[in-house]
């Protein structure tokens, strides 16, 4: 049958249509989609990747919240100036952890990827409160309520955790007890600036600058 | 009909740009005069302005030091510059050619050359901004020069071809598509050249 | 005897227009944001990263899928000459798409957030959007399988396209784990969810912003030309090409990054042969509607139209170029991304948007537009923004590109990320009046299309007699 008669075929017949709509549009994905999910190498962590503890991960989620990822993008691309820019290239190794991945895809600010231990936890708070205080022609917004709202605020880190080690993050059972003391007298901002100082720290060992 | 097209008709578009579009549906010039005696020319503005810019002061992206371009580079640059233009006001003019049918206009080679070279006019004015290689003072005057190159394109396809007005915006528009497709393509090929290595040095 | 359901129609195209409104209002303010940074006033809900995602959310959702809904239900009544299967479950999809987008819209200003890109709301409004869009679907194919007409007319296919490739899009990206009502954790994780993410962002921008709209071109460009499609046969092999290559080019957004090559690679390939398909559509709409030039002197609605093709082919081409890894080399993560968003969204969807309004809503109430003066006077507005918006964003992009790769004569970075940032706020200003340009004509068209429904009701409208 010419294709033009199967189009013809599909054209009168509303159940045909709607199945021939569903598996043209499916094939791209179960080539490009499915593998990526499956491959070993893409869900395997890497030497210095971990889980997240507590407080970067209510860091993260704040982070999240904020939509932070909107500015700043966390990968970087294996090209030299951007090596030399940011750091080491990003290995997907490193993202395993990362639900959903925070690679973003624009970069009104800086790439975040590598930033851990690059500022002091004391520039992070100073910059989050105000970025003009320390880079004067910054059009970053501020997020002074960081610093008011305590970090265990929602009082969900153990749920959090549970569901995440449903999901396959390695979380014992004495981390997921020990988690709301991690929290304590900390505020947002502290769980924030957490979450961007570990930053980095999965970067390939030897790749270090 | 006649094929000379009379002196200093592209100056006078400046001043009486009706009288040379009246002027011009009249006559039904030869593709290669009007390539030989305008296009080339127009076409060695913008390159030859952007070297001297360049050269002189080095390409200033908005950051206070100019961006580091290495001299050899600069001549290619500035001569892939040409031959882009020429493509591009080959393929729009063939282009328009092609398309002149659906909307009943004249559709010979050397007219289609004509009109484009009318709206590439202000563009080769334009591009003596690039003198002062600034790139947010040349995206400045590029808006006025489009809008001045668009309101010759609108006012003048439908005289020049002998249409109506609206089969004119028509064909306007079409050909508007086609423009914005090349503008974007230039930037495309250019920042793949750069790429290259063809321009400046950029840690690819 | 039954009449076409246009009210909901009227309603949906009444929710489109509010939300282009508010939408673009967002818009011009994030995009003020980017000047002015201190103009959120220390508050988390004029945040910039909350007033974004509210703003592509609006305009995506709001703005858009309202008008696919309320053109769909127009036209797929009309071209199978029925009334709308469901009527009382059109109504129900229509209310509960507006009631999904403010509260999701509110949320988001909540901070709730899913963090992935046109997939921002969170579980509960995943799933209050998959019961209407489920709704959605039995409606129209609903219509469809009732119709009096044995073919099912081309417009349909795309609409059908959007349906049903949304749903599928939709609900595995969005597959999570809830943890609380506002907190969920995706199943997918790293590169795989980076494929997942893509595969369903970049497809979303393919079957609603592209493929959903090529609905309403097909229907609404022959009736308002009062010409046929030029070429039927065209149209199949692109509906049928369109739709299967879409979805591979999702990859291109991710290039350089750690997904696998071949990946990348494959996404070049078809995002080049993307090309083809989209442009014999906009050759077809282009041939169409060049007959139609004795209504443009009366008929502004159609400039709206011609120019929207030009655009679309901007946008359709651009985006290939882009997927270029040479080009996306240097334009990823710049301005020049937002610049290409814009052509398609300011250019394509909200120009063919607004000349189908102004084609249909008058004859929704079986009136004459209010102001044909107004309308011209929009169309330059919207042309002039949108044209200065991809100047500003071409110019800013490409700086940004190439100042954060340029090296100096020993090979070192050239600019730090602080001073190529301090050269940005002359193409944002532009971006800003050109945002402001835009908005001022989509103002103009609210009004005129207020003051033409004013007071008039719904036309009521039979379906042709069957002929068999």
């Amino acid at each position: 049958m010419k294709a033009v008669d199967l189009h013809k075929k599909l054209e009168e017949n509303t159940g045909l249509l709607i199945f021939g709509i569903l598996f043209v549009s499916s094939i791209g994905g179960l080539v490009q989609v499915l593998p990526s999910i499956f491959q070993e190498s893409l869900s395997t962590p890497s030497e210095n990747t971990r889980p997240y503890g507590a407080l970067e991960l209510v860091g993260r989620d704040i982070y999240i919240r904020e939509a932070c990822s909107v500015c700043h993008s966390q990968q970087v691309r294996p090209i030299l100036a951007e090596v030399k820019r940011y750091g080491p290239y990003s290995r997907a190794g490193e993202s395993v952890y990362d639900r959903p991945f925070l690679w973003g895809s624009k970069r009104t600010g800086p790439d975040l990827h590598r930033v851990g231990g690059k500022y002091s936890d004391i520039w992070h708070r100073l910059h989050l409160i105000d970025p003009r205080s320390v880079v004067n022609n910054s059009i970053m917004p501020a997020y002074p309520w960081l610093a008011e709202r305590p970090a265990n605020a929602d009082d969900d880190i153990q749920l959090k955790m549970l569901v995440l080690r449903k999901l396959g993050h390695p979380y014992t059972d004495a981390e997921i007890e020990a988690a709301p003391i991690a929290l304590e007298g900390l505020m947002e901002i502290d769980a924030l600036i957490a979450y961007l100082q570990v930053l980095g720290a999965s970067a390939p060992p030897g790749d270090k600058p | 009909m006649k094929t000379v097209i009379s002196d200093w008709l592209l100056f006078r578009l400046l001043f009486q740009p009706n009288a040379v579009f009246e002027e011009l549906s009249e006559i039904r010039p030869e593709p290669h005069s009007v390539f030989f005696k305008y296009v080339i020319w127009l076409a060695m503005a913008p390159p030859l302005f952007a070297y001297i810019g360049a050269s002189n002061f080095g390409w200033r992206i908005g950051a206070a030091t100019p961006l580091h371009i290495p001299s050899e580079s600069l001549v290619i640059v500035s001569i892939v510059y040409f031959f882009a233009l020429l493509v591009g006001f080959v393929s729009t003019a063939v282009v328009a050619k092609s398309i002149a049918a659906t909307y009943g206009a004249r559709h010979s080679l050397g007219i289609h050359f004509a009109l484009v070279t009318i709206i590439a006019a202000p563009l080769a004015v334009g591009s003596s901004i690039h003198l002062y290689p600034d790139v947010f003072i040349n995206v400045l005057v590029l808006i006025p020069t489009l809008i001045w190159s668009m309101y010759l394109l609108y006012k003048g396809l439908p005289v020049v071809l002998k249409i109506s007005p609206e089969r004119g915006m028509l064909m306007a528009s079409a050909l508007i598509g086609v423009l914005l497709v090349a503008l974007v393509s230039l930037l495309g090929l250019s920042v793949a050249l750069w790429g290259r290595g063809i321009g400046p040095s950029l840690g690819v | 005897m039954e009449y076409y359901r246009d009210r909901v129609v009227r309603f949906l195209v009444i929710c489109s227009i509010v939300w282009a409104v508010l939408g673009m209002t967002v818009g011009v303010y994030v995009a003020a944001e980017l000047l002015w940074p201190t103009i959120d006033f220390g508050q988390q809900w004029l945040s910039f990263g909350r007033l974004r995602t509210l703003h592509t959310n609006g305009i995506i959702f709001g703005f858009g899928v309202s008008a696919l809904m309320g053109t769909a239900f127009y036209s797929v009544q009309r071209t199978s000459h029925v009334t709308l299967f469901a009527p009382r479950l059109a109504w129900f999809t229509a209310v509960a798409w507006q009631i999904t987008v403010l509260a999701g819209g509110i949320s988001l200003l909540a901070g709730w957030n899913a963090a992935k890109e046109y997939a921002e709301l969170e579980w509960p409004f995943d799933i209050l959007i998959t019961i209407a869009w489920v709704s959605f679907a039995i409606v129209f194919f609903g219509t469809i399988t009732r119709r009096k007409i044995k073919q099912i007319y081309v417009s349909n296919w795309f609409y059908g396209g959007l349906i049903i490739v949304i749903a599928m899009l939709h609900i595995v990206n969005s597959l999570a784990i809830p943890v609380t009502l506002s907190k969920s954790y995706s199943l997918f994780s790293g590169a795989p969810d980076a494929v997942v993410q893509w595969w369903y962002g970049h497809n979303a921008v393919g079957f609603l912003l592209t493929g959903g709209f090529l609905g309403m071109m097909y229907y609404f460009l022959p009736k308002h030309a009062n010409r046929p499609i030029w070429s039927y046969r065209l149209s199949i092999v692109a509906f049928w090409a369109f739709t299967y290559s879409y979805i591979w080019a999702g990859p291109h957004h991710l290039h350089y990054s750690s997904i696998p090559e071949w990946v990348q690679s494959l996404a070049v390939a078809m995002s080049l042969i993307l090309l083809a398909p989209s442009w014999a559509t906009m050759i077809n709409g282009i041939m169409t509607v060049s007959g139609a030039s004795q209504k443009l002197r009366t008929d502004p609605a159609l400039k709206f139209i011609v120019l929207s093709l030009a655009f679309y082919g901007l946008a359709t081409f651009e985006g290939p170029m882009m997927a270029i890894k040479s080009v996306n080399v240097v334009s990823h993560y710049t301005d020049w991304t937002i610049g290409h968003v814009h052509s398609g969204a300011l250019g394509w969807n909200a120009m063919i948007t607004f000349g189908t309004f102004y084609f249909l809503v008058p004859r929704l109430v079986g009136a004459e537009l209010y102001s044909v003066r107004l309308a011209n006077i929009h169309f330059w507005l919207a042309l002039a923004g949108t044209m200065l918006y991809i100047l500003a964003m071409w110019g800013a992009g490409i700086s940004q590109g190439l100042l954060w790769l340029g090296l100096d004569e020993i090979g070192e970075l050239s600019f730090s990320f602080k001073d190529i940032m301090a050269s940005m706020p002359p193409y944002y200003a532009l971006r800003f009046v050109a945002g402001l340009i835009f908005l001022s004509g989509t103002i103009l068209m609210a009004y005129n299309l207020i003051m033409t429904t004013k007071g008039r009701k719904t036309l009521q409208v039979r379906p042709p007699e069957a002929t068999t």
